[in-house]
């Protein structure tokens, strides 16, 4: 892994909190987070659904604003999105007028990333590639499965070739085998090109063969309950010891108790 | 760069996905029964129509044939008048002075309607400003202007196209300004993350998404418009279909009103399904019919 010692993303004590107005009250969401996150590492976060995965993350990319604390980016505090920064998105998030590719250059229209037109098109047609999507860039997204229409959220982000990706269960609607391919897939991006990565997923085993560490988040408020640190060396999904070695049951076990009890919370209204 | 599909076999390799279903005889009757059993409707509803009023002890004063109201229609929509009438008896005269107003208020309605509820979803200061007046006037039934409009600007055509913009231009205002309001909040996200400003989020993602609204307010006011229409030339003015429906009643030419009544529903569905159409040709997505 091409991971350095060098902080990218820095978030300290950060707080997000919600307005409810209909009640006159706030919801917070996140509660002082702090979690440095170093350039070229692979962070997954866990957690019990509502417990404030995607809040993070969009205050990461600049979508929300932030209650409390700071979270910076290369030592500058986060304001706005930044063309350093794409994401995927956990509801995909497609523009329904536009056909596949034309989804997938809508970041080459918004923003300069000073590419000439072939290397855009390479680029577009690598990430279809990637996605598997090839035959269907003149579909419009009404036309394609829910987990094709990930995969297009998928490669619309790996296109803009980001210094940071931040994915939101990226690979939810996807069938197991689909999802093996594209975990591996991922993991080869990352590490090639170095990327920054943090990655949401309800997966535990999807957790502890991508993640560098495991970000466990608990529930209400939202705190880091734990971060477990996954060594095993990469390439990983290739390797077929990895998932039957004693250390990832051990791993595997360690997370889940610590989801599940999160979980229970969550079930019993807390 | 290796491919997924090196990997796995996929639904995309399959050269047999997406069959040619040809011309089947079910698949023509799927296309075209809509028309034939509409047809064969309404080919029944006149026959009884006309049987009824040749046979049956019907005034032809309150409902005439069928035939006649046909034979009216096909005159009066093939002859003009004279020059220098004072007075046209061609349904064609009125139904182009109607058309023409009809067409000259939805167009100063769009104009106004459309920027106007654009400007409100988009600004808040704005919005709070015009929305009351907007209410008020859009749930006063506009007929109660009519008597004022007539005050203000007499027996005349600009008094009719007045009539038919008020008709015509809050439905207008209402559907654009709720397409901006409704516009997918994590579609301005995605927009945002990829590097959108301001300018570009409207016209990238707030415009065609509330394009079908826009459409479909214009639908609406073609509705009212047409009301607007009647009413004006029903109450002041000596041309248009609405007053010719009068004068044929008052003359007791009830074959002619009835000839104007089809001219109107043939008119108002023939624009709305225009509408219809447009909408469903801009906007493919809003009208998915899998389910
Ligand atoms: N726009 C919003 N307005 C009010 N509350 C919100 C909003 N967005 C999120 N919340 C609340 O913040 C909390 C965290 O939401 P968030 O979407 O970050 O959860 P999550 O961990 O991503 O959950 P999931 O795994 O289900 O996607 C939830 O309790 C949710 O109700
Ligand atoms: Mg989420």
């Amino acid at each position: 892994m091409s991971k350095s010692n060098e902080n990218i993303i820095v978030a300290e004590d950060l707080s997000i909190s919600y307005d409810l107005h209909r009640e006159r009250k706030k919801l917070i969401a996140l509660q002082n987070i702090s979690l440095e996150i170093k350039k070229g590492e692979f962070v997954v976060l866990v957690g019990p659904s509502g417990c404030g995965k995607t809040s993070f993350i969009n205050a990461i990319s600049g979508l929300i604003p932030k209650s409390g604390g700071s979270v910076k980016v290369r030592d500058v505090e986060v304001t706005a999105p930044g063309p350093d920064r794409a994401m995927v998105f956990q509801d995909y998030a497609l523009l329904p007028w536009r056909t596949v590719e034309a989804n997938i250059r809508l970041p080459y229209e918004l923003q300069n990333l000073g590419l000439s037109e072939e290397e855009k098109q390479a680029r577009v047609k690598n990430a279809l590639e990637l996605v598997d999507l090839v035959g269907f860039e003149k579909s419009f997204p009404y036309e394609l499965s829910g987990g094709m229409k990930q995969r297009v959220g998928i490669a619309r982000a790996l296109a803009t070739n980001p210094d940071i990706l931040l994915a939101d269960e990226p690979f939810a609607a996807i069938d197991a085998m689909t999802r093996e391919a594209m975990q591996a897939e991922m993991e080869r991006i990352v590490m090639e090109t170095g990327q920054t990565c943090v990655f949401i997923t309800h997966s535990i085993d999807e957790a502890i063969l991508l993640g560098d560490r495991v970000v466990v988040i608990s529930y209400r408020p939202g705190q880091i309950k734990e971060i477990v640190d996954v060594d095993f060396p990469r390439p990983r999904m290739s390797n077929s010891e990895v998932k039957i070695s004693k250390k990832y049951a051990e791993l595997r076990d360690h997370i889940w108790n610590l989801v599940k009890d999160e979980a229970m919370q969550t079930t019993r209204g807390e | 760069m290796a491919k997924v599909s090196d990997q796995i076999k996929y639904e995309t390799d399959d050269p047999n996905r997406i069959q040619d279903v040809g011309w089947t005889l079910k698949e023509i009757w799927r296309r075209t029964r809509g028309i034939v059993v509409t047809s064969i409707n309404l080919i029944i509803f006149f026959i009884l129509w006309e049987l009824a009023t040749t046979y049956g002890n019907i005034n032809s004063l309150f409902l005439p044939k069928a035939s006649a109201m046909f034979q009216e229609l096909w005159v009066g929509m093939t002859t003009r008048a004279p020059e220098g009438a004072v007075f046209s008896g061609s349904i064609l005269d009125h139904f182009l002075h109607s058309f023409k107003n009809l067409m000259t208020g939805l167009a100063i309605a769009c104009a106004i309607g459309i920027p106007g509820g654009l400007l409100m979803g988009g600004n808040k200061y704005i919005e709070s400003i015009l929305s009351p007046y907007v209410w008020a006037l859009a749930s006063l039934p506009r007929i109660a202007l009519v008597p004022l409009f007539i005050l203000f600007l007499g027996f005349t055509t600009t008094m009719q196209v007045t009539i038919i913009v008020l008709s015509a231009v809050f439905p207008i205002i209402i559907n654009a300004w709720a397409g901006v309001k409704t516009t997918e909040k994590s579609l301005l996200a995605a927009a945002k993350v990829f590097g959108a400003n301001r300018t570009q989020l409207y016209y990238k993602v707030v415009l065609p998404y509330t394009l079908p609204f826009i459409i479909s307010g214009i639908q609406q006011g073609i509705g009212r418009g047409l009301i607007g229409v009647v009413i004006a030339e029903l109450f002041g003015g000596s041309n248009g279909l609405g007053y010719l429906i009068q004068r044929s009643a008052d003359t007791f030419n009830t074959a002619m009103t009835f000839a104007v009544l089809l001219l109107l529903i043939v008119m108002s569905l023939s624009l709305i399904n225009f509408t219809r159409w447009l909408e469903a040709k801009v906007a493919p997505w809003r009208n998915v019919n899998h389910l």
